[in-house]
């Protein structure tokens, strides 16, 4: 049960990351999740951490476009990526931000920023979703308070207000 | 406080009545889209948990729990994990500085070991907390503590347990035996034996209800700091007020003026972290580890230590049944079992009693210790008696061959009595003669399409193969409502908006933006001047939402506080300003009284001349270099001799408080009602349960804020169904060890395991809160669990009576599995 005595060195790396459009150095330790390392070491705290083990959506991440769960992800495998986080979202006023407020999408709030970041990411490949659509992005998160049929009108008006590209 | 505030005040008391004090007219109150004062902050992840809170160097503190579900420590090593990196320091049981008992929380005063010697469930925190620079270091450590275990046998059924000979769950606190005689309750009306004796059909059966729990978005945690000899102290808890109380009686007494309180948003629990008898446990190792470092302590649970410990309602509940062939329920007689209740039992049968015109009533309420961790109310206490009433309903009803609709419509009452009595009551305390249980069905029914849908049990599949089926339940609404509180509102100089000061204990309900309604309309404000500043500290109580009351309580509080600044305004507005060494100033509104003004939308005006008017702004004037209410500039006025003076208002600020025994003491009836509609799809192959619609309708008495009250409905419904369907902490009957404690294999509905939900509000007047509201935040998800059970007789024809209905149990049921 018990490790052995003698010390397991776990080696550290400084690693680049662009987060939310600012370039972090950051020393990290091999296994430092990203959810991690952007919630206690960069204090972006609203990428939370809810179940730790990939099944709830809480720590939703943009990495290179595409979603990833943060506390699935190790930090050191980051190395020279592009980070979206829910703050990088809410700076640059994405219209989800403000769907979410009129449509009372939120209850407790902790698990609200990985649905917004999950929607951001299903606006940013299909800004047209259907309401099947929505629902099959944001199934992965979970919301103990129950808010989920608040989510899908937050986010097909917030699709309805996108910026035209 | 003036005699006159103090009069104007208690007239607003008598809440054992209708409301007498509605306004003529609400501009705030009861609109719809009204943005949630927490939404951007909360929508922007800039919201901030306790879970969030990093401090200049704060260390990280985890507990050694349990492997085993009933042990004790015969001797415990910690030099290998003192000796690791990082470690800053281990508290362990046998500390000389540990009292052997202090108060750690919960509802009421409690007395636990801090850091317990013997465990007496698996998970439990015992023997050691490391801190340590990080949380991986402290979980490193932990993992270096050698413990020589004495193991014990263990118990884990709560029938079990209750046998001759079965091993004793806790011999510390219940060495005579595992039923604990203190919290062995009887609840009697009548005489359930004539009642029997009356009926046409007597019917009977067992429920088992499984351990269902809160699961908390964010992990139980805290943040303890000495800043010199005073703590400072970040709680994760609903009652902030009691961690203030609880704190101040440790180490030998600390002054409640000297400890800081922060309570920050909340990852809820739903009121079940928050009534763990020791969940402040904690904070009182945090404590001791800080003052030994010198630094600030954050300790911390993992996602499977939030566990342990769940709903109050776990147990095994048995029924006997007399009714008439037209459906009235003659005697309800009924025995539970229940486990580990950390609470004086609320009792199982009792809506019969608050709820019904049943006249015979008798159960039998037996608390059991068992090896697993403790149940208190989760969402509310009241789930037990909402799994009742739902079952023995629905089971009259398909013993007669009844539409249960018909059936409760034809029971409903109170204490007893029928309709008729009820609406005399109402007619004396004042209230409308509204039928509120038939006009919640009424609109129940045509938004599920009942009277289309209904069909005999088993007898309906769908094109999809699957069987369809139908639920109905209701109950009342909770008008508990007992409590206390305090709040205050300040009117802000320079502009004049409105500040609320008040506690916070946020999980969610949006009860801060309620309270911003009800003083906007009694303060004649727009709603968007008004605005709730929590206090980082407990000074103000109130009762949070996790107390059971909210509006119902501090809704009167706020509009107390509310009408007397209202007063305080028009008699400065109509007195002489600015009065200094100097002399004074001509009042703003000269020559006018209090009632010959009034204030609307930020503006105070006179009745008999609107155009005589001034904004609020105006009238409290800049505030600059002279003080927070004097100013050089401003609107000057010549002053003879002396030379110029200028015009400032008095302060204004008002304070007042609620204080309320409410429902549970039996001092009033309850009136409104709730109804509940669930349609399921069941597929005989699988044993799968597909929750297609609900339709949940309640009757709130009035709507304060409608996006509030519905998230209660949508939300309960997921949560309820949750509850009914898939959600059950497993322990292992061969170890004692739980099964399940993570969010992969304890099953909480996503997005799409709940169909449709339509939520339905009815306004009938008839709460005892302000304008005439009940609560509904406990509610839906309390009702909710047990629907799923009828309906899914509706469509199979066989009762499961076993909870949660997983699909294994319905192939029981089906003579399958």
């Amino acid at each position: 049960m018990s490790p052995p005595d003698e010390k397991v060195p776990i080696s550290e790396e400084e690693i680049n990351l662009v987060v939310n459009g600012d370039l972090y150095e950051v020393r990290v330790k091999s296994n430092w999740t990203l959810q991690y390392v952007l919630h206690n070491e960069l204090g972006l705290t609203g990428t939370k951490e809810l179940c730790n083990e990939g099944a709830c959506g809480a720590c939703a991440v943009i990495l290179d476009g595409r979603p990833v769960l943060s506390c699935m992800t190790l930090a050191i495998e980051c190395d020279g990526k592009t980070i979206e986080t829910i703050e990088g979202i809410a700076r640059a006023n994405h219209p989800l931000i403000e769907a979410y407020v009129k449509y009372s999408a939120m209850q407790c709030g902790y698990c609200t920023p990985g649905f917004v970041v999950t929607a951001k990411a299903l606006l940013d490949r299909n800004p047209k979703p259907t309401e099947e659509e929505v629902g099959e992005a944001l199934v992965g998160n979970l919301c103990r308070c129950g808010t989920y049929p608040r989510h899908t009108i937050a986010v097909l008006e917030a699709a309805s207000n996108l910026p035209r590209r | 406080m003036a005699n006159d505030e103090m009069s104007k005040m208690q007239e607003l008391f008598d809440n054992l009545r209708a409301d007498k004090y509605p306004l003529e007219e609400y501009n705030s109150v009861g609109k719809r889209g009204v943005h949630r004062l927490d939404g951007h902050e909360k929508a922007s992840g800039a919201a901030k948990y306790t879970i969030d809170v990093q401090l200049p160097g704060m260390l990280y503190a985890r507990f050694f729990t349990s492997p085993y579900p009933h042990a004790e420590i015969k001797s415990m090593d910690t030099s290998k994990a003192e000796a690791l990196p990082g470690v800053r320091a281990i508290l362990r049981y046998d500390d000389p500085e540990l009292p052997p008992e202090a108060d750690l929380g919960g509802h009421e005063p409690s007395s636990e070991p801090v850091l317990p010697r013997v465990a007496h469930f698996q998970g439990q925190e015992v023997g050691a907390i490391v801190a340590a620079d990080s949380e991986e270091i402290a979980e490193q450590a932990l993992k270096l503590i050698d413990i020589e275990w004495e193991e014990r046998p263990f118990v884990l059924d709560p029938e079990a347990a209750l046998e001759p000979g079965a091993p004793l769950a806790d011999p510390e606190s219940h060495p005579e035996g595992n039923l604990y005689g203190q919290l062995t309750a009887v609840e009697e009306h009548g005489d359930v034996e004539k009642g029997f004796a009356e009926a046409d059909k007597i019917i009977e059966f067992k429920l088992r209800q499984g351990l269902n729990t809160w699961i908390g978005p964010e992990r139980p945690c805290g943040v303890f700091r000495w800043n010199g000899e005073y703590p400072e102290v970040w709680v994760k808890q609903q009652r902030p007020h009691i961690c203030k109380r609880v704190i101040a009686s440790w180490f030998g007494g600390i002054p409640m003026n000297r400890i800081q309180i922060h309570c920050l948003y909340q990852g809820a629990s739903f009121g079940g972290w928050s009534q763990v008898e020791w969940n402040m446990g904690g904070h009182y190792c945090a404590a001791v580890l800080a003052k030994r470092t010198g630094r600030p302590v954050k300790w911390i649970f993992n996602r499977r230590e939030d566990f342990y410990g769940g709903e109050m309602d776990e147990g095994v509940y048995y029924f006997k049944v007399g009714a008439k062939l037209d459906g009235t329920i003659t005697a309800v007689k009924g025995r539970a079992v229940f486990p580990n209740q950390q609470w004086p039992v609320f009792g199982f049968v009792r809506h019969f009693h608050e709820n019904t015109g049943v006249p015979n009533i008798y159960g039998k309420t037996e608390a059991v210790k068992i090896n697993k961790g403790p149940t208190v109310p989760v969402r509310c206490e009241q789930n037990s008696n909402c799994h009742s009433l739902t079952l023995v309903f629905n089971h009259v009803a398909d013993a007669l061959g009844l539409n249960p609709v018909e059936v409760a419509l034809k029971n409903d009452g109170a204490d007893g009595h029928d309709m008729t009595w009820l609406n005399s009551r109402k007619a004396e305390m004042g209230f409308l003669l509204r039928d509120s249980l038939k006009e919640c069905i009424e609109k129940g029914k045509a938004a599920i399409g009942w009277d289309k849908k209904w069909h005999a049990p088993g007898t309906k599949r769908l094109a999809n193969g699957k069987m369809h089926g139908l639920g109905f339940t209701w109950t009342h609404e909770w008008d508990d409502s007992a409590g206390s509180s305090e709040m205050a509102i300040r009117i802000e100089r320079n502009d004049g908006t409105a500040t609320i000061l008040g506690c916070r204990a946020d999980v969610g309900v949006n009860a801060e933006t309620a309270y911003c309604q009800v003083a906007a309309d009694e303060l004649g404000m727009r709603l968007e001047d008004v605005h709730y500043r929590p206090q980082i500290d407990a000074g103000f109580f109130a009762m949070t939402p996790d107390s059971s009351t909210n509006m119902s309580v501090n809704g009167f509080a706020i509009r107390n506080a509310a009408r007397l600044l209202k007063q305080k305004i028009l008699e400065a507005a109509t007195s002489p300003r600015a009065a200094t060494q100097l002399g004074s100033a001509p009042p703003a509104f000269p020559g006018k009284k209090p009632e010959e003004l009034d204030i609307k939308e930020s503006v105070i005006y006179e009745k008999a001349n609107p155009s005589n008017r001034k904004t609020l702004t105006e009238f409290v004037g800049y505030a600059g270099a002279m003080g927070p209410i004097g100013s050089l500039r401003g609107e000057p006025m010549p002053s003879g001799e002396k030379g110029v003076r200028f015009p400032f208002t008095w302060p204004l600020f008002a304070h007042a408080w609620q204080l309320q025994v409410g429902a549970y003491s039996g001092a009033r009836l309850r009136l409104c009602r709730q109804a509940h509609f669930m349609e399921v799809e069941v597929d005989t192959e699988t044993g799968e349960v597909d929750v297609v619609r609900v339709v949940t309708v309640n009757d709130v008495g009035r709507v304060i804020n409608w996006e509030g009250c519905e998230g209660q409905q949508y939300g309960g419904a997921y949560m309820g169904v949750g509850r009914g369907r898939s959600e059950e902490v497993v322990y292992d009957p061969a170890t004692g060890v739980m099964l399940n404690g993570n969010l992969l294999n304890y099953k909480v509905p996503t997005m799409l395991d709940v169909g449709r939900i339509d939520t339905i509000l009815v306004e009938s007047g008839m709460g005892y809160g302000p304008y005439g509201v009940v609560g509904i935040g406990e509610d839906v998800a309390t009702v909710i669990p047990a629907l799923i059970g009828p309906a899914v007789h509706n469509a199979i024809g066989k009762w499961v009576d076993d909870f949660p209905i997983t699909p294994d149990k319905v192939l029981k049921a089906l003579g399958r599995a």
